[in-house]
């Protein structure tokens, strides 16, 4: 009921004279009294007009019939503009922007001054984390200076920037507005920042509930400025507050279901996704996630040593064991270069489907499009999701995960979103399993995108003071991956210029409390402008050489010459290629195209060369990988290559086969034994050789038992297996393995 | 275009199988030479294990030859087994499978009537084509213990099946014999593909336009015989079949037994094979 209301605030109905003040008598009774309104919207139910029908509907939160009276009135009078728009806040209301936002387009499309549907589809805009909302805001200003609905979007979207002082300014006139709903909009904000800003208690909140006592949608504001800040477990409690002050805000039900999902209290989580759905069931974001949780909350949970892992169980042995050493790596390695280790258990969830990732993620803006950290909690696509092939490393991600797990931990998740990304994307550079490391390359430093290069040359980057933006709300397409890597390039600068210590420094500011400005100029004594202007000289001096025109023509040079047979131009072209950006390993590697050339030409130790190089620069197609760890001639090089090819596609039993054979005949048995397992666990065609391969590595590790114990299992399957029956019999002898 | 038939030496003793093998009509060239290597693959596999083999592909892989040579394997008998393979594209029309080659396209009537003299009590006949899902019907025999493995469900599946490439790899691939015996049978080089093919689509992305199918038992098929382990043959007798045959039965029984129990009863039957493997070949 009051959600309808609310959206209403602000907005002048226009034409059902006869029912109008009655409609607003209800509304009025609402605000002060929910309970004692519902007689009076019951009695407008018989109303001649479908359109107060529908509008009684709504307030008595019948969707439905709403939604038919709509049509209804609509269909009778299409040229009501007013009743189309009314219908797409209604949809709005009931969490269908895309529904909602056909019927604003409409209504703008009959009357394209109409300031209501500016203001929906701006609502719709802003509920997507979509840059266009302050430009629809600031249509409406320029026609009405005075626009208190307006004014609330902007100042939400300032503060969704982390701009308290613009935020503070656009709420000047709505906190003075006659009306009380817009005033209560307006102290709701007021209140949310001063929870951002740890201000507490907050005297804009004490205001609020004296204005309005018992107003869950005041702590649903405050919960959505946490949540968008990563601190969950502060909105949980908003939330919370908001359910117990409102029961029927279904929308806070929901909200508290996801985030307590985010903390990893899937129980309670549950409950609340099942009362949100039961009080609104036509939210698809509730519906989805409980579906999820039916399945989620049915596998077998993997906790130890401070890690929980959830996968699904079809993949759980091919993935736990490389999960579990990738995340105790990656926290060892944090540990020791930002001086922290999360007290708590971490969680990993992975998923084999991209739809189930996305739905424990909706509703968050600038969220990784694969991963995603919720203080402790790391959500992930799996490599089934999506494949390393399809430029998905999901170990390097995982990685990159792990390091937000450490610079949310270390901030209590004050940490500004362009440097705990740029941190991971630095560990994944430096650090991860995939990091750059080409013996003897000159600044040993990660080739990044050429979009970027050109990004900065045309001096479109954006201040470090403005990074967040790029994620958040991107002005061009493309936006939100250069933020990511810039936020990786400014780490590195820091690290560069200033040390590693330096990164710590501004975790301790952003822990503080403190803003990016704020933080850059305690932890690095400069300002922000001058942090931009060297860095830009960084980025010059890191850049020099590059070629990006050239690079392309040869890179396109070298493919066509490729399919053309050309081995000797394409080899030509695909140096040129690496001459002009070198270590470029992302798709259309020029390295990639001078091995293919330089095999196709019978010189071998060159192709190899031009692999092993794609290898050490981060490049982990499996195809070319594949082909160096047949090329390589020294053991130990060619088990590192497998040991990459294998976490790179863990799912593919032959390199999981390929690994353990070459761990075994390395003598490292238990490794071995690892990926014999996991290859088993993948259910292979040939189970009889995968449970002998196992057999192999237990009797190697001189665990009798169980190799017998596999061995027999493979002979069960196939008993004329020759070697299996020689190692039976070697296994009952007592012999040496 | 080549044009090869090839007579391979009959094994005497445990009923050397016809195989008649057969690459159809490529049409791009591209697949005219996979088609050819597929089947000469298929046939090298055949002759492995001491089959009469006849390979046609190129000009002379018209229907008429088809017929013809049917009709000399009907003629000369003695076979117990039958195994056909038809490697190449078909179509279906809504009412009739074609397999193409050169000439006038056999339908899947033509192919069942040719095949109804060959007395072998035993026959395999192994569609790796576009639409030849919709042959399977057709070909299956009352009269006769009939197997029929198709590239695709049904006619309806018509685009190009990469299935006889995976049929083909099988009959020399290690991974296939699952029961390790050296020998790949028909219901594992089966399995092989069909997982390949799967796999395959997968791996590329793709909706999978083709679906393996097969009808009747594919057991008992010897295909080929791998490197290395020519003396895996059904013909080794004696005690060795008796413990593979205890075995069988053992395994057959596995519920009756508590789990220690049956592994040790099933040692004590693999250790007896390991000495007697080890007397067969000291190495």
């Amino acid at each position: 009921m009051r959600a309808a209301a609310l959206i209403l605030a602000g907005l002048a109905p226009m034409c059902w004279a006869a029912s109008l003040g009655s409609l607003e008598e209800c509304r009025d009774l609402e605000f002060e009294d929910g309970d004692a309104a519902k007689p009076c919207f019951e009695a407008l139910l018989t109303e001649d007009d479908a359109a107060i029908r529908a509008e009684a509907a709504w307030a008595l939160d019948d969707v439905p019939a709403a939604n038919a009276l709509f049509r209804s009135a609509l269909r009778a009078a299409p040229e009501r503009t007013e009743l189309r728009v009314r219908w797409g806040e209604l949809f709005f209301d009931a969490q269908n922007p895309a529904e909602a936002q056909r019927l604003f387009a409409e209504a703008l499309g009959q009357d394209p001054a109409n300031v209501p549907a500016k203001l929906g589809m701006a609502r719709v805009a802003l509920g997507g984390f979509d840059a266009r909302a302050e430009a629809l805001a600031n249509e409406v200003l320029a026609a009405d200076a005075d626009n208190a609905d307006a004014r609330l979007i902007l100042a939400r979207l300032a503060l969704e920037a982390d701009d308290p002082p613009r935020a503070t300014a656009e709420l000047e006139g709505p906190l003075a507005a006659q009306d009380k709903r817009t005033r209560l909009r307006a102290l709701a904000l007021r209140a949310a920042m001063d929870h951002l800003a740890d201000r507490l208690p907050s005297e804009w909140e004490e205001q609020a509930t004296a204005l309005h006592p018992g107003d869950g949608a005041l702590h649903e504001t405050i919960a959505h400025f946490y949540i968008i800040t990563r601190r969950y477990r502060e909105a949980i409690r908003q939330l919370e507050k908001a359910v117990a002050a409102d029961p029927t805000l279904w929308s806070a039900y929901a909200t508290l279901g996801m985030n307590l999902l985010r903390v990893n209290r899937f129980e309670e989580g549950y409950r609340m996704l099942t009362a949100a759905h039961d009080g609104a069931p036509y939210n698809a974001e509730v519906v989805n996630a409980l579906r999820l949780l039916d399945e989620v909350m049915a596998w077998p949970q993997d906790a130890a040593d401070g890690l929980i892992l959830r996968i699904d169980p079809t993949e759980a042995g091919a993935l736990a064991a490389y999960v579990r050493e990738t995340t105790e790596q990656a926290l060892a390695v944090f540990a020791e270069r930002y001086a922290y280790r999360p007290p708590a258990a971490v969680v990993v969830e992975l998923y084999r489907r991209h739809e189930d990732f996305a739905v424990r993620t909706s509703g968050l803006p600038g969220i990784g499009i694969l991963g995603a950290t919720f203080g402790d909690v790391v959500v992930m696509d799996g490599p089934s999701a999506r494949g390393i092939d399809d430029g998905f490393d999901w170990a390097s991600a995982l990685w990159h995960e792990i390091a937000h797990v450490v610079t949310l931990g270390a901030t209590n998740n004050r940490v500004a979103r362009w440097f705990s990304e740029g941190v991971s994307v630095l560990e994944e550079w430096q650090t991860g399993p995939s990091r750059f490391r080409v013996d003897g390359a000159p600044g040993g430093r990660r080739a990044v995108p050429l979009n970027v290069v050109d990004v900065h040359r045309e001096g479109k980057l954006l201040p470090v003071a403005d990074l967040d933006e790029g994620f958040i709300r991107p002005r061009y397409p493309g936006q939100v991956g250069v933020s990511y890597t810039q936020a990786g390039l400014v780490c590195e600068y820091i690290r560069h210029a200033y040390g590693g210590e330096a990164l710590v420094r501004l975790l301790d500011r952003f822990a503080a409390g403190e803003s990016t400005a704020e933080a850059i100029e305690a932890a690095l004594d400069v300002h922000p402008d001058a942090l931009d202007q060297a860095f830009a000289s960084y980025l010059d001096e890191r850049f020099a050489g590059i070629d990006p025109e050239a690079f392309r023509a040869a890179s396109a040079e070298a493919n066509d010459a490729l399919e053309a047979g050309d081995w000797i131009a394409a080899s030509e072209a695909a140096a040129r290629a690496a001459a002009s950006y070198s270590y470029y390993v992302d798709p259309m590697s020029p390295y990639l195209m001078l091995a293919k050339a330089e095999e196709e030409l019978g010189r071998r130790d060159r192709a190899t060369a031009a692999l092993r190089t794609y290898w050490q620069a981060g490049g982990r197609r499996t195809a070319p990988l594949a082909r160096l760890a047949d090329q390589l001639p020294a053991a130990e090089e060619r088990l590192a290559v497998l040991r990459s090819l294998a976490v790179a596609a863990p799912l593919i039993g032959d390199y999981r086969v390929r690994l353990g054979d070459a761990l075994l005949a390395n003598g490292s048995a238990a490794e071995a034994r690892r990926e014999f397992a996991a290859y088993l666990s993948l259910e292979p065609h040939d189970r009889a050789d995968a449970h002998y391969r196992l057999a192999r590595s237990l009797f190697a590790l001189e665990d009798r038992e169980a190799a017998r114990h596999e061995v027999l299992l493979a002979l069960e399957i196939a008993p004329s297996y020759a070697e299996a029956l020689e190692l039976l019999t070697a296994i009952i002898a007592g012999q040496a393995p | 275009m080549l044009f090869v038939v090839v007579v391979g030496m009959a094994v005497a003793g445990w009923g050397a199988p016809q195989v008649l093998v057969v690459a159809g009509l490529g049409g791009e060239a591209d697949y005219a030479t996979a088609f050819v290597d597929q089947a000469q693959r298929v046939a090298r596999a055949a002759e492995s294990v001491g089959a009469d083999v006849t390979l046609l592909v190129g000009d002379e892989a018209r229907g008429e030859d088809i017929r013809r040579a049917l009709a000399e394997l009907a003629s000369a008998g003695g076979a117990e087994r039958l195994v056909v393979t038809l490697i190449g594209h078909g179509s279906y029309d809504g009412e009739e499978y074609r397999f193409n080659v050169p000439g006038p396209d056999p339908t899947a009537h033509d192919l069942a009537a040719w095949l109804a003299p060959v007395p072998a009590a035993s026959q395999l006949v192994v569609l790796a084509t576009s639409a030849s899902g919709a042959a399977v019907d057709v070909l299956k025999s009352a009269e006769r213990e009939r197997a029929v493995v198709s590239a695709t469900r049904d006619g309806r599946e018509q685009n190009a099946v990469v299935f006889g490439g995976f049929w083909a790899a099988a009959l020399g691939e290690r991974r296939a014999d699952v029961d390790k015996d050296g020998r790949i049978d028909a219901d594992e080089a089966f399995a092989f593909a069909e997982q390949a093919v799967a796999a395959h689509y997968e791996d590329a992305q793709r909706i999978a336009t083709e679906h393996p199918r097969t009808e009747g038992a594919l057991a008992g098929f010897p295909l080929a015989t791998l490197a290395g382990r020519a003396d895996a043959t059904p013909a080794a007798g004696g005690r060795r079949a008796e413990l593979l045959a205890e075995v069988d039965a053992l395994r057959d029984a596995k519920d009756d037994y508590a789990e220690e129990d049956y592994f040790a009863a099933l040692q004590e039957l693999l250790l007896e094979l390991a000495a007697l493997e080890r007397q067969r070949d000291p190495q």
